[in-house]
């Protein structure tokens, strides 16, 4: 996947500044001039719908030629669901991987459509299952409730009880605002915690990397007055101690944060 | 969340709408046969919006766990080299590698049985997981010791086992 990503980027800054405007194109469109041979690709999406419970989950397969299609997975899933089938499901809305939403398992990784390129290799077909372990409410769309509930339960906002000298913002060191880098990225798409086989076995009472992530993003924040209370509230067997430092959740982020390492600083910080 | 309560209500419009004649043809097997897998709570109670709750803490299992946990394991590296690196045969340093090794194979194997076999799922064969692997740890202490005292000790049974 990362080395995928690269080489993308590595074409987009070998392309011409500066375009003539008679080539401009925008987002979705397609050119009309092509006139190679069509690449057919086979995407097997998986399928369910709540309305038929006692029918259980297919895959589907869809072809698509791949020059008229966008580059990225997201592009295929929505023109699969414009032309070829309209009761395909999935959740989407930025397109350009902040928002979180189109966090879903193709070809065996997690992460986000819009940020997985196509493989070009036609003769291999796609696979696009909805994230491992979770409730399916509808074709590649999870149940993410517990998930929330869950950082919900680690308290993510600044606790404070004294006022700021000077009664305006609460200010912070250049050093210590820098600790919060690589953390506060984290848009919450739940690929890692659905990576983690320990959250597969253990997800009522461990909390997951991308939880434990953002709650080690409050236990350094140098403006945060709880830290104690927050770190009696991870110390138990369950909390955090069920990682086994696996390191899925690090190799699958979309992002390219590490909550491996947040999830050892924690343990660091919880032992001292 | 959907699904689950559309499924219910699905069925209740199908008992509702069903017919004497059709309630006849429906027999008590193939009731059965559809309610075949257990009636469980297999998502979070309502309301949706209220965070999981936070256990309290508990740093025998939790930090202080973690901090015996790596400090065995840090502290079985030198212990193992140690004996055949200098070639002597301390019996006192046998004395604690038996120890650190039953107590690092103990916390493993814990780890194991609380990943894999939870309480809230099977609390029996949980409990009983817990008991045999503490009878396990015990005869292996017990025989460790035994093999320490009456025989040649680990170090020097390796040495054999290795110059054999």
């Amino acid at each position: 996947m990362a080395s995928l990503r690269t080489t993308s980027r590595l074409f987009a800054a070998s392309r011409p500044l500066f375009r003539p405007a008679s080539f401009a194109r925008t987002y979705a469109t397609v050119d009309s001039n092509v006139s190679e041979t069509p690449k057919m690709k086979t995407f097997k999406i998986y399928r369910w719908n709540p309305d038929t419970p006692t029918e259980k989950p297919t895959m589907q397969s869809y072809e698509l030629d791949l020059n008229k299609t966008g580059p990225m997975m997201l592009d295929a899933l929505i023109r699969i669901k414009n032309e070829l089938d309209p009761t395909l499901t999935f959740r989407r809305s930025c397109r350009e991987g902040i928002c979180g939403s189109c966090a879903m398992n193709i070809d065996g990784v997690n992460t986000l459509a819009c940020l997985c390129r196509i493989p070009t290799e036609t003769t291999k077909e796609s696979r696009i299952y909805p994230l491992p372990h979770t409730y399916v409410v509808k074709d590649l769309v999870p149940d993410l409730t517990l998930f929330y509930k869950q950082y919900k339960s680690i308290k993510p906002y600044l606790q404070r009880d004294t006022p700021t000298a000077d009664g305006l913002e609460n200010r912070q060191s250049p050093e210590d605002r820098r600790k919060l880098d690589g953390l506060y990225e984290c848009i919450l798409c739940a690929c890692c915690s659905t990576s983690c086989p320990s959250y597969w076995w253990n997800q009522e009472e461990y909390l997951g990397p991308a939880i434990l992530l953002q709650s080690y993003r409050w236990l350094v924040d140098s403006r945060d007055e709880k830290t104690a209370e927050r770190k009696a509230a991870l110390d138990n067997s369950m909390s955090v101690y069920r990682c086994h430092t696996i390191l899925n959740c690090t190799r699958t982020c979309p992002k390219g944060l590490n909550p491996g390492r947040a999830i050892a600083e924690t343990k660091k910080m919880l032992a001292a | 969340m959907a699904s689950f309560a559309r499924s219910s209500l699905v069925r209740q419009s199908l008992a509702a709408n069903r017919s004497p004649l059709l309630r006849q043809n429906v027999g008590v097997s193939q009731v059965v046969a559809f309610h075949a897998s257990a009636r469980k709570q297999i998502l979070p109670p309502l309301p949706l919006n209220d965070p999981v709750p936070t256990p309290a803490p508990h740093p025998v299992e939790g930090s202080y766990h973690w901090t015996f946990e790596r400090a065995v394991s840090v502290g079985l590296i030198p212990l193992t080299i140690a004996p055949f690196a200098a070639g002597s045969l301390n019996p006192v340093m046998d004395a604690v590698l038996c120890t650190l090794l039953v107590a690092h194979s103990h916390v493993g194997f814990q780890a194991a049985i609380i990943d894999y076999f939870r309480p809230q799922r099977v609390p029996k064969f949980s409990s009983f997981c817990h008991w045999l692997l503490r009878a396990f740890t015990l005869t292996t202490a017990v025989g460790l010791y035994e093999f320490e005292t009456n025989d040649v000790g680990v170090t020097e049974a390796l040495r054999r086992i290795w110059n054999a």
